[in-house]
């Protein structure tokens, strides 16, 4: 394991010199930092040629240049990090990228973890439905994801989901093809997934078709966009819904104990329902705290079922936490909510909440939930840009491992041996199929920071992809390395924390090999 | 049983809590903002789109000359004059007034008016000046451009107790005397050594110099350190020189709003109050600005992002209120298609023209034809003849500007103080109408044999550059001249090396300054790319840049174009469009200038419309 991991180690670090010393020579033929002198009309212009020129040593070769920089990158492993210089601001690269790196992290996060969630989920039910309608359309739409230029998307998507989105909430009553158009959609999209014989699949069709048409119609009449705030009753409905699903995945709905277990979790979360607004309004709000009360959630989660007990604690145990996740989320949710009115009639905003520029509205200062309120109609747009691209890739992995992990013989004897659908699905196959996605998953998330470079344009978010596209735009050679240097070594890395979790999760793999 | 309990708990809860209303801690409300100040409406804001933030308050280094400065400051500092769109020089009196004292010796006297202050109470006055003739003169400096050390870290200059302004002018090199400051320090006198055409624009007020003596000096009292700020200079003191240029070379440039209140002062109609990296700067009103510039708005945010189509969809959405893109097809279109969006189509500072190598052997140097003068002017002549230039405006440009015309004059740009004259002298009209037959009969006389090989050099990939091509190539071969396609990526640093026959790009002027035309036409000036020389036309270049009158300047202008046209130097093609787009409903009175600072131009003349 130790020599593993010093080969590893070495051969990275050879990886990212090379790497960096190649680009390092291609960049700076790419780029001409006296451009912006060459055309100019000023009287001193040869006086500027020549400052530029010293100031940046163009008189010296570029192999020493890179062993200049080089130098600088090596300080960072005592701590003395000096990237270089943006010239064209003369600011420090390294205190460029703080500021940039944390944008693209609020940019790439959720949609990342979003984009994981949902493929991996479809990629499973598509699977299951090997060859039917569902798995033909899921494939179908997840080729043409994965193909569509994200430029396009986020053009498109700037048009319907912001622009005329926001014109629509002037008057937002839902036209009759909306209707329609909803309840095909989710009544076909849930009969397709569940399948089944055609009783079953009529019932399907009728239950969601009606489900869908409640929905909707509680959300036209109550003008559900113009104050989205649930009400108690309502957050009792979703929060049961959801312990439902939870046990139904988790352990199976035959299991009462577990089943007991996420109700209550559920009607803790509903009975604190109005405690919470004093709770918001007593502690001091921040990201920090709404996440500690989230673990706290799933700590009391964990709590309710292990005093539910059962011949498995933990197996409640684990469904009450997951139960918690959901249910917490829905109390925050419903105090944002509350915010939304004052939000969209706030004199900044205008009634226009769906934004498609930057990661913020300018000089809106409010409360924690305002800013956020903020913070999301900023995010929405571009995550879902970034979610319909990379959902894509994991809905063709995990069908395929699905697939694989499904003609195995450990399955056909889990099923000889009489165990539920439930059982073979999520405890043997669901574990085995992710065991790919590992080597998969932490190499997406560096591709999705470079993916983000469009996006990062399109919605004027200024992150690593604006800082590499600005400064290769300007002919300034240093952000563009710190660019270059970051992702290469998260290449390295990446594909290092694949290949360990690999060797973990699958004990037939071993590293000294 | 512990689940009863505690359901029974929970119930009990519900029950208790239900009874009481929600309460909601949202200081939500907007801000109604502070109250009428002049003619200011309160909460009255717009929100303006540009390419590149602002990154330096002392827009005046050599790294910090940009336009994404200049624009913010702009609206922050009060000025002697300013540029209006028709390119006049427009005067500010309630900031100061400058007088010509005397021709020659060419002496200048600028005097503050009682209103001009920075928003922290002090006065402007003749230290303000005094410190940007120190720093853009260099007659101070003790090490030389070449010498100078800079950090690795920042880029700055390293001084170790040297003087160095990390500057370069024209103007101010031309003052080596110490200019005079009266008695009440309201007044300052500046005697150039040497006649300077462009005096006017000379100088102007850029940092406060009593912030960076305060800073750079560590001095509290505002007034003492303008003091030791003046005496410093006057008695060339280089220790407080060396800290003085230290701070104004980097002591201004930030990226998100410092702490230090005094590193943003504004002597004009608004202050910034709030500024983040890369996202966007807010200014509001100066309620001490005294000006005339009283603005009627009292929020100006500008937000950065340099996708035009982005900008296009942002107004769409009400989340910009005006925008100037690159001007493309697409994006006119685009724009043209939202309901509330009033456009301007105009013109931008960049000319396209079309230069002839005259010293690389190619078919327009005289020394192909073994030194024949004659034969080379009417190769050159009848190229010139056979360019189509109404058809490439015709095609290219009034597509996205409907009353674009070709432009006419290599020294003043159209709509400009003299350009009608200086057209009508110079001849160049000859060459309005494409004339192949001429430019045909002129090679017959040439005795030349065609067709002729032209390499032509333009950037590879810049689409209305190729497009200019193929409009040209076909034209020119019925005239004889065989057009070969040499565009590369690199024509940048290809400019001047000889190895094309004709070129065609972009000049860029960002003022009205005569001598700015020096270099391109001047015997081995530093633009002169095409090889030009003309000892007439370098002794006319030399009188302009000393002669200060505006009249005597056109006159030597005229003569100058003239020869130009005579040698067949190369034409003008036309002016960049440039289109500036705006939310009617939002905000009117937008008025854009074709140079810097653009769009901005007249903010305290923008208004909210009323509904």
């Amino acid at each position: 394991m130790v020599m593993f991991l010093i080969r590893r180690l070495l051969a990275s670090t050879m990886v990212v010199l090379v790497s960096t010393f190649i680009m390092y020579l291609l960049v700076d033929i790419a780029l001409d930092p006296l451009e912006s002198l060459r055309l100019s009309t000023d009287p001193n212009v040869e006086a500027q040629r020549a400052a530029r020129v010293a100031m940046l040593n163009l008189e010296t070769p570029v192999i020493l240049r890179y062993f200049d920089w080089l130098g600088g990158v090596t300080g960072c492993l005592w701590g003395s990090c000096n990237l270089g210089v943006a010239w064209t601001t003369s600011q420090p690269v390294t205190g460029l990228l703080a500021g940039v790196v944390a944008t693209t992290l609020q940019l790439v996060t959720a949609a990342t973890f979003i984009g994981m969630f949902f493929g991996i989920a479809v990629g499973i039910i598509s699977a299951l439905r090997q060859y039917t309608g569902f798995d033909y359309s899921v494939t179908f739409m997840s080729f043409l994801f994965y193909s569509l230029p994200v430029f396009w998307v986020a053009v498109l998507l700037k048009q319907w989901g912001a622009i005329k989105f926001n014109n629509f909430l002037r008057n937002p009553d839902f036209p009759v093809w909306f209707y329609v158009l909803m309840v095909f959609t989710v009544s076909v999209v849930a009969m397709g997934m569940v399948g089944g014989d055609w009783i079953t699949r009529v019932k399907v069709l009728g239950v969601s078709s009606l489900g869908t048409l409640g929905v909707l119609l509680y959300m036209d009449l109550t003008k559900w966009l113009i104050d989205p705030s649930m009400g108690i009753v309502v957050l009792a409905l979703i929060a049961v819904g959801w312990a439902f699903l939870v046990t139904m995945l988790s352990t199976g709905l035959r299991d009462r104990r577990s089943l007991g277990g996420a109700l209550t979790v559920a009607g803790v979360g509903v009975a604190l329902y109005y405690p919470m607004f004093y709770v918001w309004v007593w502690l001091p709000v921040s990201w920090p705290l709404v996440i500690a009360l989230g673990v706290l959630a799933v700590l009391v989660g964990l709590l309710i079922g292990r005093l539910w007990g059962g011949p498995d604690p933990w197996r409640t145990a684990r469904t009450a936490a997951l139960t918690a996740i959901p249910v917490s989320s829905l109390l925050f949710f419903e105090r944002l909510f509350m915010t939304w009115e004052t939000y969209t009639t706030h004199s900044l905003i205008r009634g226009r909440p769906i934004a498609t520029f930057g990661r913020r509205t300018p000089n809106l200062e409010g409360s924690f939930w305002l800013e956020t309120t903020d913070l999301f109609t900023h995010l929405l747009l571009p995550t879902i840009t970034l979610v319909l691209i990379g959902y894509a890739s994991y809905t063709r992995y995990t069908r395929a491992s699905t697939l694989e992990v499904l003609n195995q013989d450990y399955i056909r004897t889990a099923r000889a041996k009489g165990l539920t659908e439930r059982t073979v699905v999520m405890r043997h196959a669901f574990r085995n199929a992710l065991i790919p996605l590992a080597s998969i998953a932490p190499v997406d998330v560096i591709t999705i920071l470079g993916g983000a470079v469009i996006t990062e344009r399109i919605f004027a978010w200024y992150g690593m992809g604006r800082m590499f596209l600005d400064h290769l735009a300007a002919n300034d050679i240093a952000p563009v390395m710190a660019y270059i240097l970051i992702a290469a070594i998260f290449a390295v890395v990446a594909n290092f924390v694949a290949d360990l979790c690999y060797s973990i999760l699958d004990p037939r793999i071993r590293l000294n090999a | 049983m512990k689940l009863k309990r505690l359901a029974a708990v929970a119930a009990a809860t519900v029950l208790a809590l239900s009874a009481c209303g929600t309460p909601l801690d949202d200081p939500d409300t907007p801000d109604p903002g502070p109250g009428t100040d002049g003619g200011v409406v309160p909460g009255s804001a717009v929100t303006v789109g540009w390419n590149q933030p602002f990154f330096a308050y002392n827009t005046d280094t050599s790294n910090t000359r940009a336009t994404a400065n200049s624009i913010i400051t702009y609206m922050m500092r009060s000025s002697f004059n300013h540029y209006n769109p028709d390119l006049e020089l427009v005067p500010d009196p309630s900031f100061g007034t400058y007088e010509l004292l005397s021709d020659d010796p060419l002496v200048v006297e600028y005097t503050f008016a009682d209103t001009a202050k920075w928003s922290d109470g002090t006065p402007v006055d003749a230290a303000d000046l005094l410190i940007q003739w120190a720093a853009n003169g260099g007659h101070l400096n003790t090490i030389e451009a070449a010498d100078v050390e800079r950090d690795a870290d920042t880029n700055y200059p390293v001084l170790n107790g040297e003087v160095y302004f990390d500057t370069s002018g024209v103007a101010m090199a031309l003052v080596t005397q110490t200019p005079e400051i009266s008695d009440d320090g309201k007044t300052i006198t500046f005697t150039y050594d040497e006649p300077y055409a462009d005096w006017e624009i000379g100088i102007d007020v850029e940092v406060p110099a009593h912030v960076t003596a305060m800073r750079a000096l560590d001095i509290d009292d505002p007034q003492a350190a303008k003091d030791a700020l003046v005496a410093a200079i006057n008695d060339n003191d280089t220790e407080a020189l060396s800290a003085i240029s230290e701070f104004w070379n980097s002591g201004f440039n930030y990226k998100s709003l410092p702490e230090d209140e005094l590193l943003y002062l504004s002597s004009g109609p608004y202050l910034m109050t709030e500024f983040r990296e890369a996202e966007y700067i807010t200014l509001k009103y100066n309620p001490e600005y005294e000006g005339a510039h009283q603005p009627s708005i009292e929020t100006i945010t500008v937000r950065w992002n340099e996708d035009p189509m982005s900008q296009a969809q942002a107004l769409e959405n009400g989340e910009l209120d005006l925008f100037a893109p690159q001007a493309t097809a697409d994006l006119l279109a685009a724009l043209q298609n939202i309901e509330f969006a009033e456009l301007h189509q105009g013109i931008e500072g960049v000319y396209e023209h079309i230069d002839l190598t005259f010293d690389n052997n190619g078919p327009f140097d005289p020394a192909t034809y073994d030194g024949d003068e004659e034969t080379a002017l009417k190769v050159r002549q009848a190229f010139l003849y056979a360019v189509p230039r109404e058809e490439i405006v015709e095609k290219l440009i009034r597509p996205l500007v409907p009353d674009a015309e070709v432009r006419h004059s290599q020294l003043i740009a159209p709509g400009a103080p003299g350009y009608d004259e200086v057209v009508e002298a110079s001849g160049v009209l000859e060459y309005e109408q494409q004339d192949i037959a001429k430019a045909q009969a002129l090679l017959e006389e040439a005795g030349v044999s065609t067709p002729i090989d032209v390499r032509v050099l333009f950037a590879e990939g810049n689409v209305r550059r190729e497009n200019e091509f193929e409009i040209m190539q076909p034209a020119l071969a019925e005239a004889g001249f065989n057009l070969i396609n040499e565009s590369s990526p690199d024509w940048g640093s290809m400019l001047g090396s000889g190895v094309y026959d004709a070129s065609f790009f972009g000049w860029q002027s960002t003022s009205t300054a005569v001598a700015q035309s020096n270099p391109t036409y001047q015997t081995g000036g530093v633009n002169n790319l095409s090889g030009y020389s003309n000892p007439e036309v370098d002794a006319l270049f030399d009188e302009l840049a000393i002669t200060p009158d505006a009249d005597a300047q056109l006159e030597l202008q005229k003569q100058i174009e003239k020869i130009l046209v005579d040698d067949a130097y190369g034409l003008t093609i036309f002016q960049f469009p440039a289109i500036a787009a705006w939310n009617a409903e939002r905000i009117t009175n937008v008025a854009p200038s074709p140079i810097s600072p653009t769009i901005f131009y007249g903010f305290w003349n923008w208004e909210i419309p009323s509904e």
